[in-house]
């Protein structure tokens, strides 16, 4: 709304994308920069334009993003970052741009899609291989995946159990499960509709 | 807005319409007006919740609608999840996601016996084992997305060298006759000697190619010419070579592969040496004629079996304009208007002799 930066339909993709991330840095109405985030996040969905988002430093944009304050731009950037992970490309430039930390931040957000994507995000990154970082199954992780898996929310405990199958050996889990009933819980539940059974 | 406890089968934030976005900027807007909304993985699904269906039993038909996009494993109607008046709620779950994915995409907002549906993604409706084979699936159609587009990349480059060979081998044949009658379609009235062939590109490869003498050329471009007795796209071919040989050698030279390339046709129709201006002129409103007459199949055939779709055109009303001059006059347009569209096919003929005619005046060549 702020401004209509003129877009030649013969610039094609990339120079879409490109107006798109000059409106984001640019604009200082929340309105555009959520409509603009969505809309990047949208297009991280089809991998033909992973070679412009990575060009356009796009994961760069979307891992500075998990910090705003506005819970809806943490929401679209995780949103992003879940569906271009699961490339090999992505994966690694996220890992190495220190973006581990970041994502599991977001487990502790009060919005149920942005720890949905946060969770699934930890999947992918995990799917090649945790043990190039061992990080991924730290110790707060999987305590918090533990919590989600006996949510009532079936979307979160189904991601959580697909983490603590797949990613998690038996003996971390149980260690995992020894020391929780000892240490302070560090990763509070969302809070939309989710009322945790406790054992 | 959220009911809940949580569970599948109550109401969820996903489940509700979000507003549309009306601000905004005019260069981002799409074709419709979307929510400001961001789908992954997460929440898409092969379950599809179907709200707002009107309540007059009609779930077979609904699944037989929805079943255009897919096969469905299972479905069945919700009866504890909040509905509108007068409305249903279905569950449809489809054998795979993307038929879900097309499916809303193309039912959700649609109007069905009178109420409008909402459908929306039910991934709470999964279990364990559909996540994850979901989840996999989304990570093996990126791995091969990739993959291709990397060697699509590749041989991409390798392609163009090889199309360039490829498409000068192939103009040297059969494409002679369509050069030949696309100079003729963009240049209908000039016959000026810089014509027939406006494309450089074969002109320059073939005039290096030929060289033989222009008489040997001029029989050989009479043999094909006489298959244009069926005005065929060869007699134009012809018509054109066969009316510049004074003009260039180039056309001859260019004549020559075309109809080495056809058969050998008998030479009973001897071609004059000048083809008079009119005859190519009649050649072309013959074939604008044959495309009016194409272009007319379809209304000429509604009277009898083709189905009409849409409304019928209103005819053009008659207005009194109280007045004698003015509706003598208006009368007079509209049946010269009615006598104009029912003459449609041959007004091109008349059109095309009044043409012909003024042209041959002025562009007489002597």
């Amino acid at each position: 709304m702020a401004q209509k930066p003129k877009v030649d339909p013969h610039v094609g993709r990339l120079g879409y994308l490109q107006a798109l991330v000059t409106e984001f840095q640019e604009t200082e109405s929340q309105d555009a920069k959520q409509q603009v985030l969505a809309n990047l996040a949208n297009f991280a969905y089809d991998p033909s334009n992973y070679q412009y988002l990575r060009q356009l430093q796009v994961l760069d944009l979307f891992l500075d993003s998990l910090s705003e304050e506005n819970e809806t731009l943490v929401k679209f950037a995780i949103g992003g970052l879940c569906n271009l992970c699961p490339d090999k490309a992505n994966k690694e430039h996220i890992l190495q741009a220190g973006g581990l930390s970041l994502i599991t931040n977001c487990l502790s957000s009060p919005d149920e899609e942005t720890v949905l994507s946060a969770v699934t995000t930890l999947i992918y990154l995990s799917s090649s291989g945790a043990g190039s970082h061992p990080e991924l199954t730290s110790l707060p992780v999987v305590q918090c995946m533990l919590r989600f898996s006996i949510s009532a929310n079936t979307r979160l405990r189904n991601l959580a159990q697909i983490f603590l199958e797949d990613f998690c050996s038996p003996s971390l889990v149980a260690e995992a499960q020894s020391q929780q009933a000892h240490s302070a819980l560090g990763i509070p539940l969302p809070k939309t509709k989710l009322v945790p059974q406790q054992p | 807005m959220a009911s809940s406890d949580g569970k599948p089968g109550s109401v969820f934030d996903h489940h509700v319409q979000t507003a549309v976005c009306d601000s905004r900027a005019r260069y981002r807007e799409g074709r419709r007006p979307r929510a400001v909304k961001v789908y992954t993985i997460n929440l898409e699904s092969q379950y599809l919740l179907i709200q707002g269906v009107p309540a007059v039993g009609a779930m077979k038909e609904l699944v037989e609608r929805f079943a255009l996009y897919g096969a469905i494993e299972q479905y069945n109607a919700l009866d504890e999840y909040p509905a509108e008046d007068f409305t249903e709620v279905y569950l449809i779950k489809f054998v795979k996601l993307q038929s879900a994915r097309v499916a809303k995409k193309k039912m959700d907002e649609q109007s069905f016996f009178g109420g409008l549906l909402h459908v929306c993604y039910a991934p709470e409706f999964e279990t364990v084992e559909e996540t994850r084979k979901k989840l996999e699936e989304r990570k093996a159609y990126i791995a091969r997305a990739t993959k291709n587009k990397d060697y699509y990349m590749t041989k991409k480059k390798l392609v163009p060298e090889q199309k360039g060979t490829n498409d000068s081998r192939q103009d040297f044949h059969p494409h002679m006759p369509g050069f030949c009658t696309t100079s003729l379609n963009t240049s209908p009235e000039n016959s000026s000697p810089s014509l027939p062939y406006s494309c450089d590109l074969p002109l320059c490869y073939f005039a290096s190619q030929s060289n033989f003498l222009p008489g040997e050329h001029m029989d050989r471009a009479s043999n094909s010419c006489s298959s244009g007795r069926n005005h065929s796209e060869l007699s134009e071919h012809c018509n054109y070579s066969a009316f510049s040989p004074k003009v260039q050698v180039n056309t001859y030279k260019n004549s020559l592969p075309c109809s080495s390339g056809q058969e050998v046709i008998t030479t009973s129709e001897s071609v004059g040496r000048f083809m008079p201006r009119t005859t190519q002129l009649q050649e072309r409103k013959r074939r604008r004629n044959c495309d009016h007459e194409l272009g007319m199949f379809p209304e000429t055939n509604t009277g009898s079996n083709e189905v009409v779709i849409g409304p019928k055109l209103p005819g053009i009303p008659t207005v009194d304009l109280q007045d004698d001059s003015l509706n003598t006059t208006a009368n007079l347009i509209r049946s010269k208007l009615k006598e104009v569209i029912s003459s449609v096919p041959k007004a091109p003929e008349g059109k095309s002799e009044d043409l012909h005619t003024s042209h041959s005046q002025k562009r007489r060549r002597i």
